[in-house]
């Protein structure tokens, strides 16, 4: 997926799953729109849906700092680099 | 120090009605809400009791998603009788938050529905993805105090929580708890009721103990029938209710619109069986609500008798009126009118009994066509009539032994 294609798709989830309409990239998720812990456990599940495979317990660690959807992508992107790195690998 | 604690607003949402004005029509025009159970695709089809007293019309929940995701459907009905109560106080927004309201709230046990998903996907689970199945709320949905607990975050109330889980006595324990915790200045107000959601495990259970009713199957609105030589068993039910409890002095000064005073509450134990009704345990309780009352058994205009329309304990609960408070009251069982709604049913027949205070009319005990001369020593009501009430007793026993009376006041 392109930057803009995973922007597009965190987007659609957070209208579709969290009912934010046109959040801003940098926006702070907890302080404009009360987005918590819970929140941020099903929307790992929708990251694993889009991506198509589990995250393991220490990727989603690294979610639990994130603040922004800016943020999220940047996840996102990462986390489909490193998968492509290790298919690359083997 | 004791405090008096009046009544400033009361909602619910029953099989009869949500609200006071459909609530109230339905008691005059002896409207029924038993329903046919439905199909569940899971046990229905075992079932030997086929009704169900039913919320099936459209509730009308204005609550946003932050709120929502930790909300069962007992939560929903909750939150929207606290809404209404809260929005019928006029209680302003620093109170509700300051931590001088309390929530005293429960469900029979969090949410059946709730608990039956999680099983259902364990069940259906393989070795790779059954933890997965527990999602992330379950147990915020499904928790003893769940309803209590998505009131005080939806409010931003701030005060203590009290969440009984006594089956049938849950929200009378509510308001009798409530009330005790303003009368003895532990708190402003506080905010009480119950709340159960439509649920056939808790059909099965009484059904397996063969306590429900099963011969009106195709006749559903003519049963239960409490005190009725036809009766054969319950009806389990949904719904919650809702009161404001504050202290007396504060809900006067700050204008407040006062419903009824709560004068009295007791609740004791059977000590012993955890299912059969109990003489000397209703008895004493019937007793220690009046000693904590201060008033006579003679004071006692009306009884709102727990009635679930059970052979053994419609008679159990006619004899404990009888020896305590004579052939003097008018005594009703309301759950004629709606089933058993379970941990809703202490604080909806508390709503009811208080509208027909505040109107000045008895609602007959629907159904009861031919009193069982068992329960014939007790003065039943069999058509509507015009009669002021000054003071009701609320009556509730429950499963595990547990009885409770409450005692309300017209203020004049």
């Amino acid at each position: 997926m392109t930057r803009q294609e995973i922007e597009r798709e965190i987007k659609n989830i957070f209208q579709r799953e969290f009912e934010v309409e046109n959040p801003g990239m940098d926006d702070n998720l907890r302080e404009e729109y009360g987005f918590d812990s819970i929140d941020a456990i099903e929307l790992l599940l929708e990251i694993e849906k889009l991506l198509g495979f589990e995250l393991t317990q220490e990727e989603k660690k690294l979610a639990m700092e994130i603040r922004t959807i800016s943020q999220i992508c940047d996840y996102v992107e990462k986390i489909t680099q490193i998968k492509a790195t290790l298919a690359g690998d083997k | 120090m004791e405090r008096r604690v009046v009544i400033t607003a009361a909602s619910a949402i029953t099989p009869i009605g949500h609200g006071r004005e459909q609530i109230v029509n339905s008691l005059l025009r002896g409207i029924s809400g038993i329903k046919p159970l439905r199909e569940d695709e899971l046990i229905s089809r075992h079932i030997h009791s086929k009704v169900y007293g039913t919320v099936d019309y459209p509730i009308n929940y204005d609550f946003k998603r932050h709120n929502r995701k930790t909300m069962a459907p007992c939560a929903y009905y909750a939150c929207q009788v606290a809404k209404e109560v809260l929005e019928q106080s006029g209680l302003p927004q620093e109170f509700i938050t300051s931590g001088k309201l309390g929530v005293a709230f429960g469900s029979i046990h969090g949410s059946p529905v709730t608990q039956r998903d999680i099983y259902r996907n364990l069940f259906g689970a393989t070795d790779n993805n059954a933890f997965k199945t527990i999602g992330a709320v379950d147990y915020l949905k499904s928790m003893v105090h769940t309803t209590a607990v998505n009131i005080t975050k939806m409010f931003g109330i701030t005060g203590r929580v009290i969440s009984s889980g006594t089956a049938c006595t849950t929200s009378s324990q509510s308001i009798g708890y409530g009330y005790e915790s303003v009368k003895f200045g532990m708190q402003e107000a506080m905010l009480c009721g119950g709340a159960d959601e439509y649920d056939t495990i808790t059909v099965a259970v009484f059904d397996n103990l063969m306590a429900c009713s099963t011969a009106f199957n195709t006749d559903p609105q003519h049963t239960p029938r409490p005190f009725d030589k036809l009766r054969d068993g319950l009806v389990v039910a949904e719904g919650a209710g809702a009161v404001m409890l504050e202290e007396y002095e504060f809900a006067r000064r700050r204008g407040a619109d006062i419903l009824a005073e709560v004068v009295g509450f007791a609740c004791n134990n059977n000590g012993g069986d955890l299912i059969l009704p109990n003489l000397t345990g209703i008895t004493n309780t019937l007793q220690l609500g009046l000693e904590n009352a201060k008033i006579n058994s003679d004071d006692v205009d009306l009884v709102s008798a727990h009635a679930t329309a059970t052979k053994m304990g419609d008679i159990i609960e006619a004899q404990a009126i009888n020896h305590v408070f004579g052939n003097h009251p008018y005594v009703v069982g309301l759950k004629g009118y709606m089933g058993h709604t379970m941990a809703a049913c202490g604080s909806i027949e508390s709503i009811l009994t208080l509208y027909m205070m505040q109107d000045g009319f008895i609602a007959p005990t629907l159904n009861l066509e031919e009193v069982d001369e068992r329960c014939a020593m007790i003065k039943h009501v069999q058509k509507i009539i015009q009669h002021p009430v000054k003071t009701a007793a609320i009556q509730n026993f429950a499963f595990g032994g547990v009885n409770t009376i409450l005692l309300l006041k017209k203020l004049s």
